[in-house]
């Protein structure tokens, strides 16, 4: 009877009822929230993959530029021995494959953030059964990071302005160029992950400054806060930048008789932590804390708890003594700092940062693209007129500076200056960008959307509101600003109308382009071609018998792919090698070798670039010798190390070294200008040739190739004999000009080292 | 369909339909973008006029939008401007237009990069707020900048094709503005600033430009000078008949100082003076 009453009709009935009411409950609204949000999150996602167009052809996924090859080791090495490699026995890694022959110790000069985050992840996926390539996964990370900083910004945004700021806010970082360059497939360096960190950090700390919080949860988000300054921290060097507003935008608090104890609370906590958690990574460790940049963090902090213990005394005359002692301590402990010399100065990329002139002076600085100065013209082409919402973003969060409007125009107003100093800092201007703009937009269409639903009335202008307007001129203006958004997003004048975002987003990556400035239709073989050679013939090699000499730029690429030993990368960790190799490439071949031999290289490695008819391109070396010229010529009358070779070792005598490129050709390397018809410029035909740029060893190892590519190609003979080098591979010789890239035949061309008998 | 503001210079002050300068603002930048795509060779140059036009347009049209809503300060007005010059630096920078302005008398003046980060600015904003400072007579914010178009088409073959509706869109609204029909509103009379001076930049038409906008140029300096000296506006008075004015602070009150005349007629006069202007330009 039991059985038959469970399973009548009417229970069953009900039963599937009751399982129907165990559906999550949700609202329309969210719902729409979420599916905008995955919407937004997708695109973001998808435009960041559009160089796999060109990685499938090549069969694997690479990275792009060059030091994610380097984040690429770094998680290689952490996959390898476990996740507590720096407290044990790897505290003193150092990596001999790269800045031969002394190494550098990567654990003391990189941050460890990052490679951290991705092993980790890897690690994960590994163990639910994915298995990809790490590289394959590093390729990814970057892109999958980027709309995670979209969906960081949509939090932001949405308590910043509410939820249309949030989708907007996303909307515009996923289609920021400068934010998508740093973040699309391949990129695998530390913006990846400083700027969600960044927008975590905004949301939590201003989360716990917020007045109608309970003290408890102002706790946590300071704690959030903390732990995601620590990560951003141990994961970018541009950390500076969000302490730097965080002491700013508290100092401003005091300045406007702001402050209260849970200020005190929230920055004691959000620094405390951060930096507790910044001491811990290796490179930077306990001196962080005394650096020039970090100290006006205690200072602010002094200041703080001073005007606590100053609110709660009561007579006058403790009042004073406080101030005197408080002002003493100050004066006194900075004087003592000073002199013992912990202070340590700003990074010099730091200063340049604040003063972008500085750069002026270091052409190892400037001669990086993304480290000169933004121009008017950048800012414009990444942003196109929507810079106009910027503006009236300014423009609403004065209107009500409460304290996170005071965030936003410290963050905004900084972040462009910082962007103006430099062009790789642009990304850091995206995300304060995106949020300026989209409550500019948002501050602007809110009246209109009001109007839509009201009745229509009689105009009448009215201070800072619109009286009245018809439904229809509401939807005009609506309309009106939609179509700037479309020509700033969508058909962008500065892009010839292409899509400012597609022009930036499909291209394939650095080393499948081959640094080319163009958009192939298929990958550049040449330096996959010249990687494979490398790492087949000489990989398993013993690490000096395989030292290949670069110039710089290609060092992460030939020892971390190639499997071979490089002198130098982007890394830069030692000016003085970057010099002598600058020598290396513009000294004579007798002089050239000289300094090889201290390196015991083996092989030379130079990257041209040619035309179908032999001239020159300009993508290669053959555009970077001024730049070797000078950050060598720098070397002269500063280094104790120049003084020595050239004294001691007698290399060179002073009278025949070089300041700058000037020496080598004023019209290009090899050839002197002279305006012979007198027009006022010097034209193709008006060139004669240079004895030392013609002598110089990176011109004979080009044009050596060039001749060699005219004589495979289109049967010329070929002229230009070296003395101590041999052809060992030249990648892209046996491409036709049938086969060229738009026109362009790239050279990577390898010579084997055969220094003199004596 | 659209917000209705009186007319303070007919009897009974009937209610016209204002900001109808909005409709020329999308129009003019819907065909802009359909002659960049279907017209133009797209792939033969990077800046592309037609856009670059259409975005000056639509900045034109917001700025007005702005001084309709929250009514700009002058110092707002007279700097928002700058922006709108932004594209066409880049654009005067990528094709390599000329850098130097040839002047009657004067002859030709070079500014090199100054052109681009001066010049261009210069227009830009004065054009654009003087031709904003010329209005509130029907048919006078409509009919004299369509003067000075018509000039600069004249003189600039291989662009017109870049004003065709705009120009036929705006003598559509001069029509009906003339008749007392709608206003163009700020949003109208930003725009076809924007356009002019955007025009006169891309067609390297600028000469023309500064010539045909003197009788601009000299209401803005009596609009200003006399507020910077005297601290007092310009007010023209309306009888049901006729405009007059007790003081010369602006050239509607200049004109009708000395005797007081209908409406039509005061349009009808600066119309000329801006004909006379526009023809000058284009004889020299």
């Amino acid at each position: 009877m039991g059985i038959r009453k469970t399973l009548s009709k009417e229970v069953i009935v009900t039963n599937f009822k009751k399982i129907g009411k165990l559906r999550v409950e949700i609202s329309h609204s969210s719902m729409l929230t979420f599916s905008v949000l995955t919407l937004i999150l997708l695109v973001a996602f998808m435009i960041r993959i559009f160089p796999l167009r060109w990685e499938i052809e090549t069969g694997s996924l690479h990275l792009s530029e060059f030091d994610p090859y380097h984040q690429y080791r770094f998680t290689e090495f952490i996959l390898k021995n476990g996740f507590d490699f720096w407290n044990w026995q790897y505290k003193n890694w150092i990596d001999y494959r790269s800045w031969y022959p002394q190494g550098v110790n990567v654990l003391k000069k990189s941050y460890m953030g990052l490679p951290l985050t991705a092993a980790f992840f890897y690690q994960i996926i590994s163990w639910l059964g994915v298995q990809i390539p790490l590289m394959n996964f590093c390729a990814l990370f970057p892109a999958i990071m980027g709309a995670f900083a979209c969906l960081a910004i949509f939090f932001l945004g949405k308590d910043v302005g509410g939820t249309p700021v949030g989708f907007l806010s996303a909307l515009f970082l996923a289609l920021s160029p400068s934010y998508l360059q740093r973040t699309s497939v391949g990129f695998f360096d530390d913006e990846s992950i400083g700027i969600v960190a960044l927008l975590f950090f905004i949301v939590f700390f201003l989360r716990s400054v917020e007045e109608n919080r309970s003290l408890n949860s102002k706790i946590k988000y300071a704690l959030g806060a903390g732990a995601t300054l620590g990560y951003f921290c141990i994961g970018w060097g541009a950390a500076l930048y969000p302490i730097g507003v965080t002491a700013i935008f508290v100092f401003v608090l005091i300045l406007l008789n702001r402050y209260t104890r849970h200020l005190l609370l929230s920055y004691s906590l959000t620094l405390g932590l951060g930096l507790f958690i910044a001491i811990s990574e290796p490179k930077l460790s306990t001196p962080y804390l005394l650096t020039f940049a970090i100290l006006p963090i205690a200072a602010i902090f002094a200041l703080l708890y001073f005007i606590e213990i100053f609110s709660n005394l009561k007579s006058p005359k403790w009042k004073l003594v406080s101030l005197v002692v408080l002002t003493g301590i100050f004066i006194g402990g900075f004087a003592l700092l000073w002199q013992l010399g912990y202070i340590r100065g700003l990074a010099g990329k730091f200063i340049s940062v604040l003063n972008p002139f500085v750069r002026e002076g270091s052409p190892l600085v400037e001669s990086v693209a993304e480290h000169r100065i933004s121009s008017w013209s950048s800012i414009y082409f990444d942003l196109g007129i929507a810079i106009i919402f910027f503006v009236s973003g300014f423009f609403f969060i004065l209107k009500n500076l409460n304290n996170r409007n005071l965030f936003l125009l410290i963050f905004g107003v900084t972040s462009l200056y910082f962007a103006c100093s430099m062009v790789r800092l642009l990304v850091l201007f995206a995300p304060a960008f995106s949020l300026l703009a989209s409550i500019g937009v948002i501050g602007i269409l809110k009246p209109f959307i009001t109007l839509l639903k009201e009745p229509p009335k009689i105009f009448a202008k009215k201070k800072y509101g619109l009286g009245s307007v018809g439904k229809e001129f509401s939807g005009t203006a609506i309309f009106l600003i939609f179509i700037i958004l479309v020509t700033s997003f969508v058909v962008s004048p500065q892009a010839g109308g292409m899509p400012r975002v597609y022009s930036q987003a499909y291209s394939p990556v650095t080393i499948t382009a081959a640094s080319l400035p163009i958009v192939p239709s298929d990958p550049v073989r040449e330096w996959l071609d010249m990687l494979d050679y490398l790492k087949s013939n000489f990989g398993s090699k013993p690490i000096h018998e395989k030292v290949v000499c670069s110039w710089w730029d290609y060092g992460y690429w030939i020892s971390m792919v190639g499997n071979v030993t490089s002198l130098a990368d982007n890394g830069t960790w030692n000016r003085t090698q970057i010099e002598n190799i600058g020598f290396i490439f513009m000294a004579s071949e007798e002089l050239s070798v000289q300094m090889l031999k201290r390196y015991n290289a083996k092989y030379i490695l130079v990257y041209a670039t040619i035309d179908t008819n032999g001239n020159w391109f300009g993508a290669g070396d053959e555009g970077k010798w001024a730049w070797m010229a000078r950050i060598s010529g720098r070397n002269q009358g500063r280094n104790p190390s120049f003084d020595r070779f050239v004294y001691e070792e007698k290399i060179i005598d002073a009278d025949s070294m070089w300041v700058d490129e000037k020496p080598f050709g004023n019209y290009t390397l090899g050839f002197d200008g002279v305006d012979k018809n007198k027009n006022g410029r010097i034209d193709r035909d008006e060139t004669i040739p240079n004895s030392k740029g013609q002598n110089s060893t990176i011109f004979k190892l080009m044009n050596y190739a060039r001749e060699r590519w005219l004589e495979v190609n289109k049967n010329q003979p070929r002229s230009q004999v070296l003395q101590f080098f041999e052809e060992e591979f030249i990648a892209g010789l046996n491409r036709s000009a049938e086969d060229s890239y738009g026109g362009i035949i790239p050279l990577v061309c390898l010579y084997k080292i055969n220094y003199p008998e004596s | 369909m659209f917000p209705k503001v009186p007319d303070y210079h007919k009897p009974n002050k009937p209610l016209i339909p204002n900001g109808l300068g909005v409709i020329y603002v999308l129009i003019s930048a819907t065909y802009l973008l359909l002659l960049h795509y279907f017209v133009y060779d797209i792939s033969s140059s990077w800046a592309s006029r037609a856009l670059t036009l259409a975005v000056c347009i639509l900045f034109g049209g917001f700025m007005g939008l702005l001084d309709d809503w929250i009514d700009l300060k002058w110092r707002y007005k007279a700097f928002l401007p700058l922006i709108a010059s932004v594209p066409l630096i880049t654009l005067a920078k990528t094709l390599g237009l000329r850098t130097s302005i040839t002047l009657p008398i004067i002859g030709s003046l070079q500014f090199g990069n100054y052109y681009y980060f001066l010049l261009i600015p210069l227009i830009v904003t004065i054009t654009t707020n003087t031709i904003n400072q010329l209005g509130g007579l029907n048919g006078l914010e409509t009919v004299c900048p369509a003067i000075v178009l018509i000039g600069l088409l004249t003189v600039s073959s291989g662009n017109a094709t870049l004003l065709y509706v705009p120009l036929i869109m705006w003598l559509i609204l001069a029509f009906f503005n003339v008749k007392g029909k709608i206003f163009v509103g700020n949003s109208g009379s930003f725009a076809i600033g924007m356009t002019v001076a955007a025009f006169a930049i891309i067609s390297d038409v600028k000469s023309v430009l500064i010539i045909s906008i003197l009788p601009y140029i000299f209401n803005s300096s009596l609009i200003l000078l006399t507020f910077f000296f005297s601290r007092k506006k310009a007010n023209v008075y309306f009888d049901g008949k006729k405009l007059s004015s007790s003081h010369r602070r602006s050239l509607i009150t200049l004109i009708t100082y000395h005797r007081p005349l209908k409406e039509w007629q005061v349009v009808l006069t600066i119309s000329l003076l801006v004909a006379f202007s526009t023809f000058v330009a284009l004889l020299v």
